[in-house]
C-alpha cells in the first residue's frame, strides 16, 4: 500500500471521525448542555477503595473448544497506600460450549443464589469472556464482603453486561446498597457514539468539550436524557462521563447503580483525590494497580503453555497431535519457529 | 470411566454427584500484602544472584557494595557479596523520565536491584564450600551476621591485621589474620598514597613481633625503611604516629639496624654496617644506566679482580692496569671508578665490619628485622636492598642444601616495588626471588602504588594480595589479570575503599575478604595490655579506630 493519495484520503476520514470542530454541533446533536458539566471537588476520605479486574489469556484451542487461563481479583487501597491484592480466581478453563452449565452454574448458585444460565448458539464464541466476567463479579462479591459502609468498589468495565448475567449485577447492586458501599464501573474504552451521518466517538469528544468548558477542574457529566445510547434502563443505573483529574486529558465512561445518583458528586470527589498518581495520572490509581497485579503477561501465558505441552506428552500425545492442537497456522505462514 | 464422564469431571470438578460446593472450595483466595516484595532472590544464575531491596531505605539500612548477605534455603546458607546496586522497577520503558508530577502511590513497585557474587554456601555441618547450585527463586535474603561468618574464624591464619568488614560495618567478632605459611608465596600490598600502606605494614610487623616473642613465629620479616617512620614513628603538632619500637611488650621480636648514628645510639638499635667484600659488581650495576662497554667492564670485574677485594682493588693503579690489559678503555674504567667512589662516599655504612650475618640470624630466628635508612637516596636504598637480599637468598640457598630445618623462612619487604619488579627493570635479583625464592623459603612483600608497572608474570607469583584502594583503572586491571583469585568482580568495591579498608585475597581463606585494618596506635595499646599467653584472635569487642 504505497498510494500516498489513498493515505491522505484515509487521514481525512479519520480527522472527520476524531476531530471535534467547535462545540455547537456536539451540544446540539447529543443534547448535552454546557451546564451539564459539573465540577468535582476532590476530597480525602478514610475509607478503602477496592478495584476489581480480570484477565484472560488463550493457552491453546482447536475448532470446537479452547483452553484459557483466567484470573480475577482486586486491589485494596486506603488513601494512596496499597494495602493488599486479593486473587479470587486463577485457573485454566476448558471452554467447551457443550459444558456451559457445568462451568457457570456452581458459581451462580453459590455466590448469587441464581439458577443456571441458558446460552444461545451465538453466545458460545465468547464463552471464556463471559466466564472471566463471571469471575470478576465473584471478585466484586468478595470485595463487598470485606468492604465497610462508605467504602468504594471500582470495577474495570461497564455494567451494561451480557444479558444472562444481568441477574448477577442486580444481586451485587442490592448487596452494595444494603451495605452502604459505593459501586462504580470505570471503562477505559467505550463504544458510545454520537452523530447522525458518521459514528463519532462520544467519550473522547465529551472529554474535549469538557476540557474547553471546565479547563481547570475535574468534572462529570450525566448521560440521563442525552441522545446517546448507553444501555440506559437495562441495568438499573446511570452512565456518566468523568474526568477524574484536571491535569489529565482523559475522560472515562463511569456506570453507577441508581441508588448512588444522589451521592455521585461526593463519591467522585473521593475518587478524584486518588486519581492523580504519577504512575497513571487521571485514572483511579487502585484500578491501575489492579490491572498490573492481575494481568496475565505474555510470558506467563507462554510458560503455562509449555507446562501444558509437557503434561500432554506425559499423557501419551504425540508431537504431531500437540502441534495440531497448539500450533497456529499463521506461525507456519510467518515461518516462525515453533516447538 | 467413559470419555464423557471423564470430560465432565475435568471441566467442572465441582459438578453434580457431590454436595453443593463449600464457598472455600470454589473461592481460592490468595492475598498478597505489603512487605513481601523485597529481600528475595529473583534471579539469575549460579555465578550471579539478583535480589531486590526497597529503593528508599533509611541511611542505616542502606545496602553497600562489598556487603555480604546470606540466603537461607533449606539446609544451606548461601553467602553473597554485593557487587553493584541498580535502580529498578516493575514498570517498563522510560516511565521515570516521562511521569507527570511526583505523586507516587506505589513505592513497592520501585526498588533497587542488588547484584551479588556468590561466595559459597555453608551446610548443616557448618562447612563452607563453593556453591555449585543457586538458591531457590524467592528465597529470603538477609544481611549476614556474626553467626554466618563464624566459619571464617576457622580458616583464618596467625598474623592478625584487622577485622572483617561487611560493607562499612565492622564485624569485630571475626578478626582477619593471614597465614604465616602463605608468606613465602609472596605478598603484594597495593594502595595509592594515604590509603594506609604504612599503617598496614606496621600492624603486620607488630603481629609478627608478637608471634616471634611468643616463640610462634614461622618466618622472619625484613623491612627496609627509607622514610624513617617504622623505627620510632613520627611526631607532629597534630598527631603522634608510633613506631615498631613502641611495642614494648613484644620488643624482643624486633631487631633494629640504622644508618643514622642518632637512631643507632638508642638501646636495642645497632648501627648498620655492610662490609666492602659483601658488595658485588652486580650491586653497583643496578645503580646507574650503563653503556654497553661499561656493562662489559662491570661483568668482567669478577673475573679479572679478586671477588673479595675488587672494590678496593679497582681504585688502585694495579687494578686499573689489569682492567686496561683486558682491553677496556681507560675512560670506561674511570667512569666505573668515579661512580663507585661516589657510592662509597654517600654510603658511610660500607665498612670493614658487617651486620649482614646478624640480620640473617635474626631473620632465621623468625624476628622482624627493621633496617632504618632515613634520608637515604632512592638509588642508595636500592643498592642496599640489593646487597642484603642477595646475601639472604644466597645464604638460604646454601642452607637449603645443608638441610637446616630449624631456620625460619623469610619475607623481604620492598617499598615502591615497581622500581625493581617492573617490566624491563635491570634488577634481576628481585625477579629471581619472586620466581624461585619460594623454593628456598624466601618470599617477597612488594609494596607499590602502581601495580600496573609491575611485570604481569611476576605479579602472578603473588599469592597474597592486600588491595587498599586503587583509583587508577589500569592498576586494577593489572591486578585482576594477574591475581590467582578472581578479583574482577570486585572492581567497584576496590574503587570505593576508604583509607584503612582493604580487600585481601590469600591462600587458605576461601574468598577475597573485606577488612578494616587495625589502626596501628590502637592495636599497639591492645597488644601492650594483653596477656602474653592470650590467644589474640579469639578476642572480640576491641574498637580498632578511636575518634
Amino acid at each position: 500500500m504505497e498510494d500516498d493519495s489513498r493515505l491522505s484520503l484515509v487521514a481525512e476520514l479519520i480527522s472527520d471521525h476524531v476531530s471535534l470542530e467547535g462545540l455547537d454541533r456536539y451540544l446540539e446533536e447529543t443534547g448535552v448542555q454546557s451546564s451539564d458539566f459539573l465540577p468535582i471537588e476532590p476530597s480525602e476520605f478514610e475509607g478503602e477503595i477496592f478495584a476489581v479486574d480480570g484477565s484472560n489469556s488463550t493457552i491453546c484451542g482447536w475448532s470446537t473448544a479452547r483452553v484459557n487461563l483466567i484470573r480475577a481479583g482486586y486491589a485494596v487501597y486506603r488513601g494512596a497506600a496499597w494495602r493488599r491484592t486479593v486473587i479470587t480466581f486463577d485457573d485454566l478453563l476448558l471452554a467447551d460450549p457443550r459444558q456451559c452449565s457445568n462451568l457457570f452454574d456452581p458459581y451462580l448458585r453459590e455466590f448469587f443464589g441464581l439458577s443456571g444460565v441458558s446460552f444461545k448458539e451465538s453466545d458460545l464464541d465468547r464463552l471464556s469472556s463471559y466466564y472471566r466476567e463471571l469471575q470478576e463479579y465473584v471478585a466484586i462479591n468478595d470485595a463487598l464482603a470485606g468492604a465497610r459502609p462508605g467504602d468504594i468498589i471500582l470495577y474495570d468495565g461497564s455494567f451494561e453486561v451480557f444479558e444472562l448475567l444481568r441477574g448477577v449485577i442486580a444481586t451485587i447492586f442490592s448487596r452494595a446498597e444494603k451495605k452502604g458501599v459505593a459501586l462504580l464501573a470505570v471503562a477505559k474504552s467505550s463504544s458510545l457514539f454520537w452523530g447522525e451521518e458518521i459514528s463519532l466517538p462520544f467519550v473522547q469528544h465529551t472529554g474535549m468539550a469538557g476540557s474547553q468548558l471546565l479547563p481547570k477542574a475535574a468534572w462529570y457529566l450525566s448521560l440521563k436524557d442525552k441522545k446517546v445510547d448507553a444501555g440506559q434502563g437495562k441495568w438499573n443505573g446511570q452512565t456518566y462521563i468523568v474526568r477524574f483529574c484536571e491535569q489529565s486529558e482523559h475522560a472515562f465512561r463511569v456506570d453507577a447503580p441508581s441508588f448512588l445518583q444522589e451521592e455521585m458528586a461526593t463519591v467522585l470527589g473521593k475518587l478524584a483525590c486518588y486519581s492523580c498518581s504519577a504512575e497513571c495520572l487521571g485514572y483511579p490509581h487502585a484500578l491501575f494497580r489492579a490491572h498490573r497485579d492481575i494481568r496475565i503477561t505474555e510470558e506467563e501465558g507462554a510458560a503455562i503453555r509449555q507446562k501444558l505441552m509437557g503434561k500432554l506428552l506425559e499423557n501419551g500425545m504425540s508431537h504431531a497431535e500437540i502441534r495440531m492442537l497448539m500450533g497456529d497456522f499463521h506461525d507456519i505462514l510467518e515461518m516462525r519457529s515453533g516447538f | 470411566m467413559s470419555r464423557e464422564k471423564r470430560v465432565k469431571k475435568k471441566v467442572a470438578p465441582t459438578d453434580e454427584g457431590r454436595a453443593a460446593p463449600e464457598r472455600e472450595g470454589l473461592l481460592k483466595r490468595k492475598v498478597i500484602e505489603m512487605g513481601e516484595t523485597t529481600y528475595k532472590i529473583v534471579s539469575r544464575s549460579v555465578t550471579e544472584y539478583h535480589f531486590t531491596i526497597p529503593f528508599n531505605l533509611d541511611d542505616d539500612e542502606r545496602v553497600e557494595v562489598g556487603q555480604i548477605f546470606s540466603i537461607k534455603d533449606g539446609g544451606l546458607t548461601f553467602l553473597a557479596r554485593v557487587l553493584n546496586i541498580e535502580h529498578s522497577s516493575n514498570y517498563d520503558g522510560h516511565w521515570d523520565t516521562t511521569i507527570k508530577g511526583t505523586n507516587f502511590f506505589d513505592s513497592d513497585q520501585i526498588f533497587n536491584r542488588v547484584i551479588a557474587e556468590p561466595l559459597g554456601c555453608i551446610n548443616k555441618s557448618s562447612e563452607f564450600k563453593k556453591s555449585r547450585t543457586l538458591p531457590t527463586k524467592f528465597a529470603p535474603v538477609v544481611r549476614a551476621e556474626t553467626e554466618q561468618f563464624k566459619f571464617l574464624s576457622q580458616v583464618m591464619g596467625d598474623i592478625e591485621i584487622g577485622y572483617l568488614r561487611n560493607g562499612s560495618r565492622l564485624v569485630e567478632e571475626i578478626p582477619v589474620a593471614l597465614h604465616s605459611e602463605a608468606m613465602d608465596h609472596h605478598m603484594g600490598v597495593f594502595a595509592t598514597t594515604g590509603m594506609g600502606k604504612s599503617n598496614f605494614m606496621k600492624v603486620f610487623a607488630a603481629s609478627c613481633m608478637r608471634l616471634s616473642a611468643r616463640g610462634e613465629s614461622k618466618f622472619g620479616l625484613l623491612i627496609v625503611d627509607p622514610h624513617g617512620e617504622y623505627l620510632k614513628g613520627k611526631s607532629s603538632s597534630k598527631s603522634t604516629i608510633k613506631g615498631l619500637t613502641h611495642l614494648k611488650r613484644y620488643r624482643e621480636g624486633l631487631a633494629c639496624y640504622s644508618t643514622s648514628k642518632q637512631n643507632a645510639s638508642d638501646p636495642g638499635v645497632e648501627e648498620l654496617a655492610i662490609s666492602e667484600n659483601e658488595i658485588l659488581p652486580e650491586d653497583i650495576a643496578l645503580l646507574y644506566e650503563w653503556s654497553p662497554p661499561q656493562r662489559d667492564a662491570l661483568d668482567a670485574i669478577s673475573r679479572v679482580l679478586d671477588p673479595q677485594s675488587w672494590l678496593e682493588e679497582i681504585q688502585l693503579p694495579e687494578g686499573m692496569a689489569r682492567m686496561l690489559q683486558e682491553g677496556f678503555k681507560d675512560s670506561t674504567i674511570n667512569v666505573l671508578i668515579r661512580r663507585i667512589k661516589n657510592e662509597l662516599g654517600k654510603n658511610p655504612y660500607i665498612r670493614k665490619r658487617s651486620s649482614l650475618g646478624n640480620i640473617l640470624a635474626n631473620l632465621q630466628k623468625g624476628k622482624v628485622v627493621l633496617v632504618d635508612i632515613p634520608r637515604m637516596s632512592d638509588r642508595s636504598e636500592l643498592f642496599l636492598l640489593s646487597v642484603i637480599s642477595r646475601y639472604i637468598l644466597d645464604e638460604y640457598k646454601k642452607e637449603e642444601h645443608e638441610g637446616d630445618e630449624s631456620r625460619k623462612n623469610c619475607l623481604i619487604t620492598i617499598e615502591e616495588a615497581q622500581r625493581v619488579l617492573g617490566a624491563g627493570s635491570n634488577t634481576a635479583r628481585f625477579e629471581s626471588i619472586a620466581r624461585e625464592g619460594r623454593k628456598f623459603g624466601v618470599g617477597l612483600c612488594a609494596i607499590t602504588q602502581q601495580p600496573k608497572l609491575i611485570d604481569k608474570q611476576l605479579l602472578s607469583q603473588f599469592n597474597t594480595l592486600v588491595v587498599m584502594g586503587l583509583g587508577d583503572r589500569n592498576d586494577r586491571i593489572q591486578l585482576e589479570e594477574s591475581a590467582k583469585q578472581d578479583l574482577s568482580s570486585m572492581d567497584t568495591e576496590i574503587q570505593t575503599l576508604e583509607p584503612g579498608e582493604a580487600v585481601i585475597s590469600t591462600l587458605k581463606i576461601p574468598f577475597s575478604v573485606p577488612v578494616r585494618i587495625h589502626r596501628y596506635e590502637d592495636y599497639l595499646r591492645r597488644l601492650d595490655k594483653e596477656d602474653k599467653q592470650e590467644s589474640l584472635i579469639t578476642r572480640g569487642g576491641f574498637k580498632p579506630f578511636l575518634d
